[in-house]
């Protein structure tokens, strides 16, 4: 089992390197230069003198692969480097960002789930009933919808016309309550649909059929035994997402004034921040490399087949 | 079993370990930090408070750097030698009075008497100097500013005077140092220990009315006021500020009341705007003109580089139906280069161009530019009239506009074809000339009419290689060289006088409309006025009800 988690962890490197050497392309083959967008951000003039100047400050004019190198050498140390617009190091200004982000979707997330896993659940087991009925309205409506138009909605009902909630800001649970659920509401209605069609498959498998003559009671069929099997694909999907959810919260945060990074990732996008873009990448990367190996090990948890199969071709 | 448990138990562990990690990748000391601010923060509440918004956080209130901090922010913790106001009146701020030597070189200033910094250290000429010496170390940065390169020498001459020589005369130094950055001041306690501002200040302390009492990044920043201020103590305590980058959101806190004031250029959509102001339970205000949108027509193009063509263009679309259409009213429809209420501008003649397409049309004729039969585009030497217009795509009125353009112009049988491109490329294209069109922003008050011209006249800005069919480009060049230089005002004006009078005559440089800005607020706040320095911060004045 240990050496399983180590080498999944060790996968992990060569695919963040490619990542690495894909953002460091990217950046190189973009027709921005790097040294120019450095003296735009700073309020210079570019002339040839200064340009070539700025380029030897940051290595540009050294060969491709010594720079491909020091870059990871550096990333590989969470140095990314210093921001041209703020002068600050990137991963500081990243870091000190981070909290608001994982807040709002960590938040988000537990009210995909707590929404999704019983409207799912149920509208599978009894299909065609009301529930069943709401629930394909609620995807309809989370897939369909924009959510900063959502986002205005929720604003608009809840915080100016019932003054339930704030319009903007951060500190309280009150300030993270719309913008969780204005994040969480195209993940419910992903899930909700995706559940319902993998209880539904479920039922039609032999073994509940064995537990029904087995006189299992139908609770405990569906609870330990339709659920547990059902849930696995929702899993994969939860997990595929939570890295998109971080990169995702961009829209929400603008609505609402949340004080994440991925505000702070548009204003570098607009002023050509080079520094900033490239972390941010690559924080995706490791976020989506992250997000997977954990769902690969909640799946193992909960089906052990999954692991006993892998070991059968080793 | 038990086996089997372990196993499961070791999978659990490591399961919860990565999540933790994921989570507290982030949570640094910052966190704690939060909270601490978020108690401190709901006991400050007073009630006389006014809270406005923002688009982005203030940054660092640092006097001498430049973006992300925010000027109306910088404008309310320093203060200048020479204030800006309506008209273009340069009037004595932190300086009572200056003498400018016969040369035009030497600028001594008498400071004003009594002024202290808000940590209570006293505002003198050594200090003058310091912060002056700063920026020079940092000169290349600052070099947009004509005066800062033409400095010599600093110096301090008694506690009270200060004096700096410049290298050649240069008549907008005064205007200059209204600015709001780089040149204001920062007390002693501020400086690091290399003296070099360039990097970061210790601590943000200024003159000016407010200080800053407390800031979270992307959050709030909270101003309090200056209780040992020089000058007309502020009837406000507290200013807030609320960072909120998305412009609906911005005028639904307003609605809720979240907010006392909306402030700025393009801060909230007109629309918006408008409907605020219809509903009637809200009070609002509309600037006077702070700079001018113009159009600009690159000479460089054989096309474009004939003057009948190009006054054909601008007797050929409505401007007036355009200002208003792309602006719902806010903008006003513009006739010169500068408004009447800058330096120098109010004597420029300008000749009202009147929306006519028959005048245009024969102007096209004229220039050999005919409709061919069963055509709707006018050829010349079998080369159809085919221009292109460059616009900002992130800046709707421009778009509105440029679509307004293309309508209109067809209408003359010119094919305008039309290209939104992000502001960096925007602005690369226009500086390298590769354009034949493009929208501009004159950098209105404080800086011109010296700036501009002056930008008109120095290569890498785009519009030297723009005007270069002028037939009296090269009068014009020595023209903006010597307004500079000039020590004499009846002359200076002069001078101004034909600038502008000419570049506009010949008609590469289209004023299209009057940027202004908007404030509207809730129907507590009373003596709002706007700054005559569009950078400057509103609040002078400014109450609101307990």
């Amino acid at each position: 089992m240990g050496v399983y988690i180590l080498k999944r962890i060790m996968t992990i490197i060569p695919i963040f390197l490619i990542a690495t050497l894909l953002t460091f392309g990217m950046i190189h083959l973009s027709p921005v230069d790097p040294a120019e967008a450095y003296l735009a951000a700073a309020n210079i003039q570019p002339t040839e003198e200064l340009l070539e100047q700025t380029r030897q400050e940051f290595g540009l004019d050294k060969p491709l692969l010594v720079q491909y190198i020091n870059s990871v050498m550096k990333i590989s140390q969470f140095d990314f480097g210093v921001s041209y617009v703020t002068n600050k190091p990137v991963w500081e200004e990243v870091s000190s960002r981070m909290p608001a982000t994982i807040q709002l979707t960590v938040g988000s997330l537990i009210i995909a789930i707590l929404a999704s896993i019983p409207l799912g659940f149920l509208a599978g087991i009894k299909k065609n009933s009301g529930i069943d009925h709401f629930s394909r309205f609620l995807s309809f409506f989370g897939a369909s919808i924009p959510s900063f138009w959502f986002g205005y909605l929720l604003i608009f009902f809840f915080s100016v016309k019932l003054d339930l909630f704030p319009v903007e800001g951060i500190g309280t649970w009150k300030h993270l309550v719309l913008p969780a659920i204005t994040l969480a509401l195209p993940l419910i209605a992903l899930y909700t649909r995706l559940l319902r069609a993998s209880v539904l498959e479920s039922l039609e498998e032999p073994y509940v059929l064995f537990a029904r003559t087995r006189g299992i009671h139908e609770k405990k069929i569906m609870g330990k035994h339709v659920l547990r099997i059902a849930i696995s694909p929702m899993i994969t999907g939860l997990g595929m997402n939570l890295g998109k959810l971080m990169t995702g919260a961009i829209i929400v945060e603008a609505v609402f004034s949340w004080p994440g990074f991925g505000r702070y990732f548009i204003e570098a996008v607009f002023n050509r921040d080079v520094p900033v873009i490239q972390c941010y990448v690559l924080l995706a990367a490791g976020l989506f490399l992250i997000s997977n190996l954990i769902v690969d090990l909640i799946q193992m948890y909960i089906d052990p087949r999954i692991s006993r199969k892998g070991r059968q071709f080793q | 079993m038990l086996h089997t448990k372990n196993k499961k138990l070791v999978l659990l562990i490591s399961v919860m370990l990565l999540i933790l990690s994921t989570v507290l990748l982030g949570c640094t000391s910052e966190s704690v930090e939060q909270e601490e601010a978020d108690a401190s923060s709901e006991t400050s509440e007073s009630t006389n408070m006014i809270t406005f918004s923002w688009p982005r956080d203030i940054g660092e209130m640092n006097p001498h750097v430049y973006n992300p901090s925010q000027m109306f922010a910088q404008s309310m913790i320093y203060e200048p030698l020479v204030s800006y106001q309506d008209g273009g009146e340069l009037e004595p701020h932190l300086a009572e009075s200056w003498d400018i030597s016969e040369d035009g070189k030497e600028y001594v200033f008498n400071l004003r008497q009594g002024v202290k910094f808000s940590d209570g250290s006293s505002f003198n000429a050594g200090i003058v100097k310091k912060n002056f010496d700063t920026i020079l170390d940092n000169r290349e940065r600052h070099s947009w500013l004509g005066f800062v390169p033409l400095i010599d020498q600093t110096e301090v001459v008694d506690e009270y005077t200060f004096k700096f020589t410049l290298t050649e005369p240069y008549y907008p130094t005064i205007q200059e140092l209204a600015n709001v950055r780089p040149v204001r001041f920062l007390g002693e306690a501020g400086f690091p220990e290399n003296e070099d501002t360039s990097k970061g200040v210790e601590q943000p302390i200024g003159t000016g009315p407010w200080v800053l009492e407390e800031h979270k990044v992307d959050q709030y920043a909270t101003f309090k006021r200056n209780e040992n201020y020089w000058g007309e103590l502020p009837s406000v305590e507290r200013i807030k500020v609320n960072v909120i980058p998305d412009a609906e959101t911005r005028v639904l806190a307003f609605e809720k009341g979240e907010l006392d004031l909306i402030y700025g250029e393009g801060v909230i959509n007109i629309d918006a705007f408008n409907q605020l102001k219809s509903t009637g339970s809200y009070e609002s205000s509309i600037s006077e003109p702070v700079a001018t949108r113009i159009l600009v027509m690159n000479t460089n193009r054989e096309m474009l580089s004939d003057i009948q063509v190009r006054q054909a263009l601008h007797y050929g679309f409505n401007k007036e139906a355009i200002v208003e259409g792309g602006t719902s009213g806010l903008e006003e429809e513009a006739d010169r280069i500068l408004s009447t209420n800058f330096p120098y501008a109010s004597n420029v003649d300008a000749t009202t161009v009147d929306y006519d397409v028959n005048k245009a049309e024969q102007l096209l004729d004229d220039a050999g530019w005919k409709l061919p039969e069963g055509k709707d585009i006018r050829e010349k030497d079998g080369k159809p009239l085919e221009i292109e217009l460059m616009y900002n795509s992130a800046e709707s009125i421009q778009k509105t506009m440029a679509e307004a353009l293309q309508s209109e112009w067809a209408k003359i049988g010119v094919k305008l074809n039309i290209d939104g491109v992000e502001l960096p490329t925007q602005v690369e294209r226009f500086n390298k000339n590769e354009f034949d069109m493009n929208f501009y922003s004159t950098s209105g008050a404080p800086y011109d009419p010296h700036y501009f011209v002056n930008i008109v006249a120095t290569e890498g800005f785009g519009f030297v290689e723009a005007i270069s069919s002028y037939p009296n480009k090269d009068e014009l060049l020595s023209q903006i060289a010597a307004v500079q230089q000039s020590t004499d005002e009846n002359e200076r004006q002069e001078l101004y006088t034909s600038i502008l009078g000419s570049l506009q005559e010949q008609g590469a440089i289209v004023p299209i409309s009057y940027i202004k800005q908007i404030a509207i607020y809730q129907k507590g706040v009373s003596n709002f006025t706007f700054p005559a320095n569009r950078d400057e911060h509103p609040f002078t004045g400014i109450s609101i009800e307990e």
